[in-house]
């Protein structure tokens, strides 16, 4: 009899941990990261061994770099992760021209080098540094959510003309694959529209392809909607740096058709 | 009914961990980790740390035909399954790490005594080294100083390093290799890529010759006999067969997508 209440008491303590673990995930299905000030959406702070050493944690505005040179630049030639605190940025390595210190960025010629006086232009510990710059935006085409900008037609029309590579050109005419209709997930929502010119813009094929992406159209698995907002797929770059996925119709228009 | 509870339990979080692995972005290895290879074979069951070996210090030194043709190791870790036995009797990492053999003057450390002395632990640790801070006579950043550099992998353009002799590639060993007339070098090959608009591969024999010979492609990698006879595509190559078996973990690595993908299409 003991025994029996015993298990009973256990079992039913396991199912209650199993259905909060349900509502857990349930409830954070579709929660989107906190809304942030236009000009901090994309900003980091960089503490990956920072407090260990003794200065303050270095900021980093993605709008600010993205005016000048596309993702690929960094995410890809200068092998930045696409996770914050994941990449091994030292000093050392900065001042030996890999990371932020690579020829053509922060050199010393280009922009400020990992020298004194100009630590605290990055090591200041505040996220909206450099806010100040937000209104040389002001004219750029606006779309609501994250910066606030329409980063895309802002490269179209000529706001800004980011650099494509330092030393590796990527070859003019890669850009050619189709657009792919992806049919969602659930009954009546429309499918969502992927362009890979408007991608190719900024970024390299590797930058997606396979980690992210499997190359084999169909086989990318677990490609679902509460995936890509745990940070996964669609969610490695449209959670925190380009448009945020607050902004459902940009990516399942109402009507989806393959014409660009 | 505990038992299946814990089966159950294991089973999920085993699942949970498998499904974690899609969807993000892999993090790149440091220059000086870069075709780091892990050997386990028996190193746990002896007691002692899995061997370490480093291919850009190898490399710099040696063909990859001499370790993957003539000392018959093979392209996966684990899969040579080396045996402390086989390396004392001068097979595999053995045949050069016998304490007799020079490189610079200098004896190259013997491996796998089955008779050791305290001091000689020091020894062991030389390769038995994950999880431990080892002092090792080559320092990847002082030994690749002065070779050319680029992007990705090693970040070392082991090609140019060759070809403007930093490197001279050892890929004769007495007793061991045998010596034969080399045979003519075939000509590059274009490779339709299978995605339209993708720009063709050239393929160079040349290049991959100097560190490889014919036998480390053909025919296991590559049968070879007649251009298209090996069917593969690049989700075989990103799975780690074909041009991945070397270009993922050890050779440039797949990412840089336009090194081999070089030609337009007409």
């Amino acid at each position: 009899m003991h025994t029996r209440i015993k298990t009973s008491v256990i079992s039913g303590l396991l199912a209650l941990v199993l259905l909060a673990i349900v509502a857990e995930r349930a409830s954070g299905f579709f929660e989107l990261p906190a809304a942030l000030p236009q000009e901090e959406f994309g900003n980091l702070l960089i503490n990956r061994i920072s407090d260990k050493n003794g200065v303050q944690p270095a900021t980093f505005s993605h709008w600010i770099h993205r005016m000048k040179h596309t993702c690929r630049v960094c995410h890809f030639e200068l092998e930045f992760d696409m996770q914050v605190n994941s990449t091994e940025i030292t000093e050392a390595a900065n001042k030996s021209g890999r990371y932020c210190g690579a020829g053509g960025c922060h050199d010393g010629k280009a922009a400020f080098g990992h020298v004194k006086p100009h630590c605290e232009k990055c090591h200041n510990g505040n996220r909206g540094a450099g806010k100040e710059k937000f209104a040389q935006l002001s004219k750029f085409p606006k779309r609501k959510f994250g910066n606030g900008i329409e980063w895309a037609q802002a490269l179209e029309k000529g706001f800004i003309t980011p650099a494509n590579y330092l030393t590796i050109k990527p070859p003019a005419d890669v850009a050619v694959i189709k657009p792919l209709l992806l049919e969602a997930e659930w009954q009546g929502i429309p499918a969502a529209i992927f362009s890979h010119k408007a991608h190719t813009e900024w970024l390299d094929c590797s930058n997606c392809h396979p980690d992210i992406f499997n190359i084999k159209k169909k086989t990318t698995k677990h490609f679902s909607m509460g995936r890509i907002l745990k940070r996964e797929f669609c969610g490695v770059c449209h959670l925190t740096v380009a448009f945020p996925m607050n902004d459902c119709k940009r990516c399942h228009p109402d009507r989806p058709n393959l014409q660009e | 009914m505990k038992k299946l509870f814990l089966v159950l339990f294991i089973i999920l979080a085993f699942a949970g961990y498998a499904l974690g692995q899609t969807g993000v972005k892999k993090k790149r290895s440091l220059p000086h980790e870069y075709g780091n290879v892990l050997i386990n074979n028996y190193s746990d069951k002896a007691g002692l740390p899995a061997v370490e070996f480093n291919h850009w210090l190898h490399r710099g030194i040696y063909t990859c035909r001499l370790c993957h043709v003539d000392l018959a190791f093979g392209m996966k870790a684990g899969a040579t399954n080396i045996k402390a036995s086989d390396n004392k009797k001068g097979y595999y990492c053995g045949s050069c790490h016998n304490g007799k053999m020079t490189y610079k003057e200098k004896p190259i450390f013997d491996s796998c005594q089955m008779k050791y002395t305290q001091d000689d632990v020091q020894r062991c640790e030389r390769c038995h080294s994950s999880g431990r801070t080892v002092k090792r006579d080559f320092d990847f950043y002082t030994f690749t100083q002065k070779f050319p550099k680029e992007r990705f992998g090693n970040g070392i353009n082991w090609e140019k390093a060759e070809e403007d002799g930093y490197i001279k590639l050892i890929d004769y060993l007495e007793g061991i290799s045998i010596k034969r007339k080399s045979m003519k070098i075939q000509d590059d090959i274009t490779l339709n890529s299978k995605v339209e608009g993708m720009p063709e591969i050239v393929f160079s024999h040349k290049k991959h010759t100097v560190w490889n010979g014919c036998e480390v492609c053909h025919p296991e990698i590559f049968v070879g006999v007649k251009k298209g006879s090996t069917k593969y595509s690049m989700v075989e190559i990103y799975d780690g067969r074909y041009c991945g078996a070397c270009h993922i973990k050890v050779a440039f690595p797949l990412l840089d997508c336009q090194r081999c993908h070089i030609k337009p299409v007409q």
